[in-house]
């Protein structure tokens, strides 16, 4: 039992066990409370709780308010950012080209549906209870946001909005007068609360759970929500819709809140208590019928269009611009879902296992493929391929393959180690002669050569009967086809012509910086922690060095660096692209901040771990490959993804350097449109949902990681 | 212990073996590397580090030691670097394409390079990358509304060449504020005078007061967006900004019910702007140059866009006809271009008067009475002779 770490109860005694410890199947089956019972019990349990509740409601009203008046006022020009939609996800990717884009979307679709399907533990989704709970409260937040929201201004044939007379404001009417007061009467319903709370705590019926004061409280909130509408009619200078009318304007969205709420309802009331609670669907089928309505409302509504094909925009809004929106959603929903259940079916035959690691390779490989195959399109030189490109590969793997083999021999003994040292000393010795330009040799020669020494040092670990080293040398050759085939494609120009020096830009250079500085920062990491915590002084003292230099200095210093300043350090024929030089850049500085939480995790391994695998004869390569890094790392989790939505969200300083990245085309870029000059916060607005969204999903991703692997808990 | 010993000898004599045929092959390697730039024009690019997002940077860059026209023809793209975010100037629109003033000027110099006006690739630089953008040989030329100063073209190490807009800094305020087109910079005494911080707009106002003899509350903010809004919500009694950009807001932003007045007449400062390339690259210099020279003369002579076809069959004077690649005189031949280099420029992208008025009319700039009008007409715009 490891839980007894940081929790003070485990010391008190076994009389209260803490939930952590108490299974599941122990938990007391209590019925669910009405809701006047469970707002009794929580919002309404004391005057002082009271109390907070209503102040806080009303300011969290007010704030949803003004949200909503800012995100759909008549002064917003959303349509700067749906003409730019496809600007900002891809910059100025060509529109010919466009499928490759979906491609990749498909791609990850796929990747994501079988990942799911195949390995994710199902739990047991989620309760029919919690769903209903959900529609409801989504319906009623929307009903909430329609009456909250004040009714749209009356605009001229311009799109100007229509002022009233200065005279006219105000006024002597019940409306004038609540707008003047406004203020007041809030402070006097907050104070009529008080009174109230006081006056049914000195009457002693409180907390005996009476309904009185919590009608009273309840319908001061609603008194509340109301001096909020009114007053919405004689708000600033613009003449407004009267209520009724901003009410049938948003007939769609009331349509949309009764449909969810109905059906939450339906859910509620078609099912009892006890089957509500005891029934569950899987999250995914929940998702794709979420996102089933969302693809299917873009083919009945057209809201998912973008109005600019050909360098014309296109002002009518309902008009349908190429089919470039919805077909491709529905055709990644269908590749998800096709997936999500080849997944299953492939599960239920038992196949998980043995899929798990192609799959978590597919994964790390899909980045790499997708951007220098897929996006980039490289207009291969075949003559060049076929006379050194496919040769050298094969002679990689051959000879490399051959090294492999006499190495994992398992009594190859300290011969192995010798002719792996003898392999470092020459990869090393070809760097040196690249640096002093001794003998010319392609790059990558030198890269596959230093790889075969580093796999040489490592083979012994891995050595074993003939089947075993049959599948080192596999894993060698594959990865010399794989390595050999991406460094031919990385360097063959690109077919995809853009009017621009950039392939891609917007979220779609956030995501592949994000995505190949995690690639690449998270191994760098590892190493770094491990060399900290080395017994080797050299390696702990360059490894400490490091990180504390990268965890000094600002990142945007990092960046300006290796966008700016490098290039000026290369030999005249290198020139360092701007993306390039910022992944290495965000690479180099998170691979410090994730050496220190590894490290933080190897601290956690007891020491009686290392003495074990000590006794069981592991050398310190299998020691810290299968007893130390799995431990560490799993208790580094929630460190780690702090780094990678931060990571993540970081990417936003590539603004600053002058890559077009989501923040720059918002920021910068579409307020210098003549069409849209100055209008910047819809754009705003736009990125940070977006960013949100993306970072939301991965902490939520995260949590039932933690929850899978029992972070915490054992 | 024997058998190991006869393994480790068995593989070393391989691995010296592969060792020796591994460097021999490098040497072939090092042939083609050494001889495939001159051969073709993608060359094999393998010394690129392999872990890097490159996109292959193909093209040698030798600002320094080679002559840059050749590479350029070479390569048969212009590296033209703009802002991308300038409005009227260069214009990113929502497909990706540059439009604008400067963009149009990229264009022309594509055309005259490589007859194909679209054979450019636009770099969009920040105002903090844009030297150091030449200087590395990222770009060839900028055409990114840089002003032509002392330091710039000395200590910075740029040349510059002929002015394509005489911009000048002015101000702008509320007519309902008492302001009015003949208001002098001393009429704002003790104003809140908004600009974007960290530029030479920031200085300019505060020595035009000083000369003045005002105080005025100078308020900076990030970019002339904000400054923009704070002037809208009353923060701001003044702003002040290259004319050319306080125009733009002007036609755009101005709330209905207001008139917003742009003075004083003459600007505040002088600002210059025009193609920008690094030192010493003279052959370079005569094409830029020339083009726009190019563009001007074809105003004046009112050769534009439409009708060069039947100027060129039937050209109105013997400049036209040299201009024009239709005399045996033409000059373009000895520039290393084709002798029909500004035919494509007026044909493709257009003369002076066409282009300005394309992207500077729409927000209400315009060349009369103002230095921008041709030498005829009272402006600076000029251009020698081309004989």
């Amino acid at each position: 039992m490891t839980a007894t770490m940081g929790d003070p109860a485990a010391g008190a005694g076994p009389v209260e066990p803490w939930d952590g410890e108490r299974g599941p199947a122990q938990k007391p089956e209590e019925p669910s409370l009405s809701a006047g019972e469970w707002l009794g019990r929580n919002l309404f349990s004391s005057p002082v709780n009271s109390l907070l509740t209503v102040v806080f409601s009303l300011l969290v009203l007010l704030a949803v308010r003004g949200l909503l008046n800012f995100t759909f006022s008549e002064e917003r020009t959303w349509r700067a950012v749906k003409t730019n939609m496809r600007f900002l996800f891809t910059h100025a990717y060509p529109q010919d080209q466009y499928a490759r884009i979906w491609v990749c979307v498909g791609a990850i679709a796929v990747l994501s549906g079988l990942s799911v399907g195949l390995l994710a533990r199902a739990g047991r989704g989620i309760s029919m209870k919690k769903l209903s709970m959900n529609l409801m409260a989504t319906g009623g937040v929307i009903a909430l946001g329609i009456v909250l929201r004040e009714p749209s201004a009356i605009v001229d044939d311009e799109g100007v909005a229509l002022h009233r007379d200065a005279s006219a404001a105000g006024g002597d009417s019940f409306v004038g007068w609540l707008d003047a007061n406004a203020f007041a009467v809030l402070v006097v319903l907050v104070l009529a609360n008080v009174a109230l709370a006081v006056w049914f705590h000195l009457q002693g019926t409180y907390l005996r759970g009476g309904p009185e004061p919590r009608t009273a409280h309840g319908a001061l909130v609603l008194v509340s929500v109301g001096v909020l509408i009114v007053q919405q009619y004689a708000t600033g200078e613009v003449v407004r819709e009267s209520f009724a009318d901003a009410m049938s304007d948003r007939a769609w969205w009331w349509l949309a809140a009764a449909l969810l709420a109905g059906a939450g309802a339906a859910l509620w009331l078609g099912l009892g208590d006890a089957r509500r609670r005891n029934t569950f669907v899987p999250a995914m089928y929940v998702f794709f019928v979420g996102a089933g309505v969302m693809v299917l409302s873009a083919w009945v509504y057209p809201w998912g269009h973008y109005g600019f094909l050909e360098g014309e925009f296109i002002n009518e809004p309902g008009r349908t611009v190429a089919m470039t929106t919805k077909l491709p959603w529905t055709v990644m929903l269908v590749l998800l879902v096709a997936t999500f259940e080849l997944g299953r079916v492939l599960r239920a035959a038992g196949a998980g296992p043995k899929l798990r690691v192609p799959l978590n390779l597919l994964w790390v490989l899909t980045p790499f493929v997708l951007y220098w195959a897929v996006l980039r399109d490289p207009d291969l030189d075949w003559d060049h391929v076929l006379s050194t490109d496919l040769p050298m590969a094969v002679f990689f793997a051959a000879f490399g393959g051959l090294v492999v083999w006499f190495l994992a021999h398992p009594r190859i003994g300290e011969a192995g180690r010798v002719i792996a040292v003898v392999l470092v000393a020459v990869a090393a010795l070809n760097w040196v002669a690249a640096y002093f330009g001794w003998y010319p040799m392609l790059q990558k020669a030198r890269i596959s050569f230093l790889l075969l020494a580093v796999v040489a040092l490592l083979a012994h670990n891995f050595a074993g009967d003939r089947a075993q080293r049959m599948k080192l040398v596999a894993v060698w050759v594959a990865t010399m086809a794989v390595f050999h085939w991406l460094v031919t494609l990385v360097n063959s120009p690109s077919t995809v012509d853009t009017p621009t020096d950039a392939l891609i830009g917007g979220f779609g250079i956030t995501l592949i910086v994000a995505v190949f500085t995690l690639l690449l920062a998270f191994p760098m990491g590892v190493l770094l922690a491990l060399a900290r915590t080395s017994k080797l002084p050299i390696f702990r003292v360059l490894s400490t060095a490091y990180i504390e230099v990268f965890r000094g200095v600002p990142l945007i210093t990092v960046l300006f660096f290796f966008t700016l300043i490098f290039n000026l350090f290369l030999p005249d024929n290198m020139t360092l692209v701007d993306i390039a030089g910022a992944t290495i850049g965000f690479s180099l500085f998170s691979a410090a901040y994730l050496a220190e939480n590894v490290r933080g995790g190897l601290q956690a391994v007891r020491r009686g771990q290392y003495e074990a695998s000590d006794a069981v004869g592991f050398t310190t390569v299998q020691r810290t490959l299968f007893i130390v890094l799995p431990q560490a790392l799993r208790v580094s989790i929630p460190p780690l993804v702090g780094q990678v939505i931060a990571t993540f969200k970081e990417t936003s300083l590539l603004a600053i350097v002058g890559i077009f990245d989501f923040l720059r085309i918002a920021d910068k870029v579409i307020s210098a449109q003549s069409e849209f000059l100055g209008v910047k916060r819809e754009g705003l607005l736009f990125v940070s949902f977006i960013y949100w969204i993306f970072a939301y999903n991965m902490s939520k991703h995260s949590q039932r990681l933690e929850k899978r692997l029992g972070v915490g808990e054992r | 212990m024997t058998k190991n010993k006869a393994l480790l000898w068995r593989a070393l004599a391989v691995l010296f073996a592969v060792t020796l045929i591994a460097a021999s092959c490098g040497d072939d390697e090092g042939d083609v590397e050494v001889t495939a730039p001159t051969e073709t024009a993608a060359p094999a690019t393998d010394d690129e580090p392999a872990d890097t997002t490159t996109t292959v940077a193909d093209v040698v860059d030798d600002t320094q030691d080679g002559d840059l026209l050749d590479t350029v023809l070479a390569r048969g793209e212009l590296n033209c670097g703009v802002s991308g975010s300038a409005v009227a100037f260069s214009e990113t629109q929502p497909d990706g394409s540059q439009t604008g003033f400067d963009a149009d000027y990229c264009r022309a110099v594509a055309a005259a390079l490589f007859g194909d006006a679209e054979a450019v690739v636009f770099t969009p630089l920040t105002a903090a990358e844009r030297f150091t953008a030449v200087q590395t040989g990222e770009v060839d030329v900028l055409m990114r509304n840089t002003t032509w100063t002392q330091s710039r073209d000395t200590e910075v190490g740029m040349d510059f060449g002929p002015t394509t807009y005489y911009d000048g800094q002015q101000l702008m305020a509320r007519e309902g504020d008492g302001f009015s087109g003949a208001s002098q910079v001393v009429d704002i005494a003790g104003a809140v005078v908004c600009t974007n911080a960290g530029t030479t707009t920031e200085q300019n106002i505060a020595d035009a007061a000083d000369a003045a003899g005002i105080d005025i509350n100078l308020t900076t903010f990030e970019d002339f967006d904000q400054v923009t809004e704070n002037f809208i919500n009353g923060a701001c009694d003044v702003i002040t900004t290259d004319g050319s950009a306080l125009v733009g807001r002007k036609a755009n932003q101005q709330p209905a019910g207001e008139n917003w007045v742009i003075f004083p007449a003459t600007p505040i400062s002088k600002e210059p702007l025009g193609p920008t390339y690094g030192q010493n690259q003279s052959r370079f210099a005569d094409v830029v140059n020339w083009t726009v020279y190019a563009t001007v003369i074809a105003d004046e002579k009112g050769i534009n866009s439409g009708n060069v076809a039947d100027m060129a069959a039937n050209p109105p004077d013997a400049e036209a006809a040299r201009l024009l690649g239709a005399a045996d005189d033409e000059q373009q031949s000895n520039m290393g271009l084709a002798p029909d280099a500004f035919y494509q420029v007026i044909a493709q992208v257009g003369n002076y008067d066409e282009i300005y008025s394309r992207h500077l009319n729409p927000v209400g700039l315009t060349r009369e009475g103002s230095a921008n009008a041709g030498w005829l007409d009272g402006g600076l715009i000029y251009a020698p002779p081309a004989r």
